[in-house]
């Protein structure tokens, strides 16, 4: 480690408006070394890398760069000083391809006269892959063709080279969790890749709501909490016990699901399919959901989960196969009609096909049952705030009042209010899709309670963990899915659950 | 109609309601240029060009909320106009009846096209301008016709004054109501901006987004329909050409209003804004004495700028979809 900090931050604030978001932020990151943000979400961490990479502008203090002033303005600027961010949410363009997406706004370097001589850039990516250990990636393939996991490492390929090439191993990367998408073996590799940046000289900031993962990577752990800084760790006096209790200021344990409250299910099946099958997805997917039961629904990525539960909540068309719900067979086409004979879902992309993003809180709840507050089938808005309000107060949702736009919430009480939307419908199943996906610990706790209290109601629910952890701790029955087809069956009563090396034994 | 959300600054507050000063300044450029601006006379005069854009202007308002775009209310106006004109001496009033389900009919065709087929509003509506501007001169014979004096009785009270304003002014300011219930009240209208704000979402969240979309078509059509009929009834004869810059007016209206063309904002009140805007201008430059091919010119570049001024920069900007 050299006596010279590369990156410093000075009374770094953040203000929307009358809501202070991040205050007096001093932070040091030395060369070659691999520093980690933890905090809940909203605590301001995405706030921060934001700032540095010039997304956003700091309201107040000031930025040091190889010890010289820095104030990003742009993206692009921060880069050429040798700053580059790996968005939370992926920003490639789909439509182009992987060699155009590396290159985007730096095609000048293969052009000759006006033109762009494609042979050299594709070739110039090939060599960005390699280095990334991307070799299976070609680098003609269109975005849109690769699964997340690989358009992360893309990304992740993308700003590494636009930053090395700047400043001669003297950058500083930010990655706003980068992991969220990626399966266990890319992790590994994006480790190693961060591990030789690392080595080069590079410095990383790295954000994730994963403790282990944070543990295992980083050199120095800064804790966020309530948008100011409230710990600094040396990774190697630290473990997830103390990390965990410095974010929240409690003590994990073994309640963390809430197991106690875990329900036995009715023998009446809600939801029954029999048969399912979607061409080219999964096929002959037989299972009941009963009445009060947490359904998990478990397989590696491709393995037609995904699609099973897209056919459920109406998005996709079933190529085959009955659907019954409450014993009446039924036949829909869309999510409305889902909704209508009570299914409904909480998406997994929260950004894209979640939150309505101008809206306020108080629409974004009403959307899925806009009668409930309806005199006369006009809806009174007056009774709409009122409902929100009840939602803001039952689920805890920190916001500054329900006229908000969702899009200024932090994600994970933006994803409350996505449950408030799905409760307000009053429909009985619902299909949680990575529920807790980009939620911090805090707001995790809160979902996994409350879907305790949706089956103790009598509601049902098929879930998608976002971990095996999660799907296994919180489900009374878990189903497995491998190359389309369900490949087994564990029971999971609260105090009997199965290993979870026999769960992944069967995934793969 | 600023309440739309809770985040309140001093910058976004004068941002949101920069609508009612463009208002003001344009009333107040007009008013020094000619005193005579604001006078009663001027005012009715003004109030007659008024009524028939409003229903348009509150009509498209809705398709732009939703994130789409309608360019045929012009030419659904003319064909509404043409067809009121030429058989209003046959049918009586009746004719306002048929050219309202003409213009369900019209939106109809475009929403279902838009809705079901997936096809891009932009495509879509130019078609139907097209197709609707040819019809409408094909009905008209290509030429504009008088209703004869001996008749104009049946049409006369659209004109008539009614606490100082024409009848048809207070018409379009009910329907300027009842749009307002829509957007506000109704499941209708709320869904339009969930779909203008995010459709995907609004589509999982159980919106019926097929059938919404093909009624804010309908509503557009309809508005243009209505529109067209008032033009009949207060120039007393159908003129075929009459919508051909409408859509542009009536879109100008709601840009003028302060509506983001990348949907799931805006409101009927700021197009009623917008609406007084545009006319002032137009009544203004004609009271100055300016050469009318100059105002297409003007309201040109009137759009660009106030949707310049409107749209979010950076962010979700501008989207014509």
């Amino acid at each position: 480690m050299s006596s010279e900090a590369l990156f410093t931050t000075h009374d770094i604030g953040k203000v929307y408006g009358t809501n202070t978001v991040l205050q007096d932020i001093n932070i040091r990151v030395w060369p070659g070394e691999i520093v980690g943000l933890i905090g809940e979400n909203g605590a301001g961490k995405s706030t921060l890398l934001k700032i540095i990479a010039g997304v956003e502008e700091p309201s107040m203090g000031t930025m040091q760069m190889n010890g010289q002033n820095f104030r990003a303005g742009s993206m692009l600027n921060a880069n050429e000083s040798g700053i580059g961010m790996v968005f939370q949410e992926q920003s490639l363009i789909n439509n182009l391809t992987v060699a155009q997406n590396i290159f985007l706004g730096r095609e000048k370097q293969f052009s000759k006269g006006n033109f762009i001589i494609w042979s050299k850039m594709n070739a110039a990516a090939r060599n960005v892959l390699n280095a990334m250990g991307l070799e299976d990636i070609s680098e003609k393939a269109k975005v849109r063709d690769l699964s997340f996991a690989m358009r992360q490492m893309v990304e992740i390929a993308k700003v590494f080279d636009i930053v090395s090439a700047a400043s001669n191993n003297h950058a500083l990367i930010l990655l706003d969790e980068p992991t969220t998408v990626l399966s266990d073996e890319e992790m590994v590799v994006l480790f190693d890749k961060i591990r030789q940046m690392k080595q080069r000289g590079n410095a990383i900031i790295f954000i994730s709501h994963r403790l282990q993962e944070v543990l295992e990577i980083t050199d120095r752990i800064y804790v966020f909490k309530d948008g100011k800084l409230t710990a600094e760790v040396e990774t190697q006096h630290a473990d997830e016990a103390i990390l965990y209790e410095k974010m929240v200021g409690r003590e994990t344990n073994s309640e963390y699901f809430v197991s106690d409250r875990q329900t036995v299910p009715a023998q009446e099946a809600v939801l029954e399919v029999k048969d399912l099958s979607m061409f080219g997805s999964f096929k002959n997917v037989s299972f009941n959901l009963y009445k009060g039961e947490v359904l998990g629904l478990c397989g590696v990525e491709g393995s037609g989960k995904e699609d099973v539960c897209a056919v459920l909540c109406g998005d996709q068309a079933k190529t085959h196969g009955a659907i019954k719900v409450h014993q009446r067979k039924v036949d829909f086409k869309s999510p409305s009609d889902a909704r209508d004979v009570g299914i409904i879902s909480v998406p997994k992309n929260r950004r894209e096909d979640g939150i309505i993003d101008i809206l306020s809180l108080a629409e974004n709840i009403s959307v899925a049952n806009y009668q409930k507050n309806a005199v006369y089938r006009l809806i009174s808005n007056k009774n709409q705030r009122e409902n929100a309000k009840h939602w803001v107060r039952s689920l805890g949702i920190r916001c500054s009042s329900v006229n908000q736009r969702i899009i200024n919430l932090s994600g994970g009480n933006a994803q409350k209010v996505i449950f408030a939307r799905v409760l307000d419908s009053e429909c009985p199943i619902l299909v949680l899709d990575h529920p807790t996906r980009g939620v911090d610990v805090g707001a995790k706790g809160d979902i996994y309670a409350l879907i305790r209290s949706i089956t103790e109601k009598g509601g049902s629910v098929l879930l998608m963990g976002d971990t095996l952890d999660e799907s296994l701790g919180l489900s009374s029955r878990i189903l497995v899915m491998k190359d389309g087809m369900i490949c087994g069956e564990f029971d999971c009563p609260a105090d009997n659950k199965p290993e979870q090396v026999d769960i992944v034994r069967l995934m793969l | 109609m600023w309440k739309r959300d809770g985040d309140f600054s001093l910058n976004e507050l004068f941002k949101r309601n920069s609508f009612i000063l463009s208002a003001v300044l344009i009333i107040g450029v007009f008013s020094v240029i000619n005193p005579k601006f604001l006078s009663l006379y001027s005012l009715q005069n003004m109030s007659l060009e008024i009524a028939p854009l409003l229903p348009m202007a509150c009509g498209i308002g809705f398709v732009l909320y939703s994130g789409s775009i309608d360019l045929s209310i012009g030419a659904v106006a003319s064909v509404a106009c043409v067809i009121a004109g030429t058989y209003v001496t046959e049918t009586g009033h009746w004719i306002i009846l048929y050219m309202v389900l003409f213009g369900v009919v019209a939106g109809l065709i475009n929403g279902s096209l838009i809705a079901v087929l997936k096809l891009p509003s932009f495509i879509v509506t130019l078609c139907a301008q097209s197709v609707w501007r040819a019809m409408a001169i094909i009905i008209s014979k290509g030429s504009s016709n008088t209703i004869p004096i001996k008749q104009r009785w049946i049409v006369n009270w659209a004109t008539d004054k009614f606490l100082d304003f024409p009848v048809i002014l207070w018409i379009s300011l009910a329907l300027v109501i009842l749009c307002l219930v829509i957007e506000r009240k109704t499941e209708l209208g709320k869904s339009i901006f969930a779909i203008g704000a995010n459709e995907k979402a609004a589509r999982l969240a159980g919106v019926h987004t097929i059938k919404i979309k093909i009624l804010t078509f309908v509503l557009c059509s309809t508005g243009a329909a209505i529109g067209g009929i008032m033009y009949a009834y207060k120039l007393k004869s159908s003129v075929p050409t009459i919508g051909d810059n409408l859509y542009m007016m009536a879109i100008s209206s709601v840009a003028l209003g302060g509506t983001l063309f990348s949907g799931g904002s805006g409101s009927v009140l700021r197009t009623l804004i917008g609406v007084i805007s545009v006319m002032a201008i137009s009544s203004g430059m004609n009271m100055a004495g300016v050469n009318p091919l100059w105002k297409d010119v003007v309201f040109g570049c009137v759009l660009i700028a106030a949707v310049a001024i409107n749209s979010e920069k950076g962010g979700r900007s501008l989207i014509i979809k």
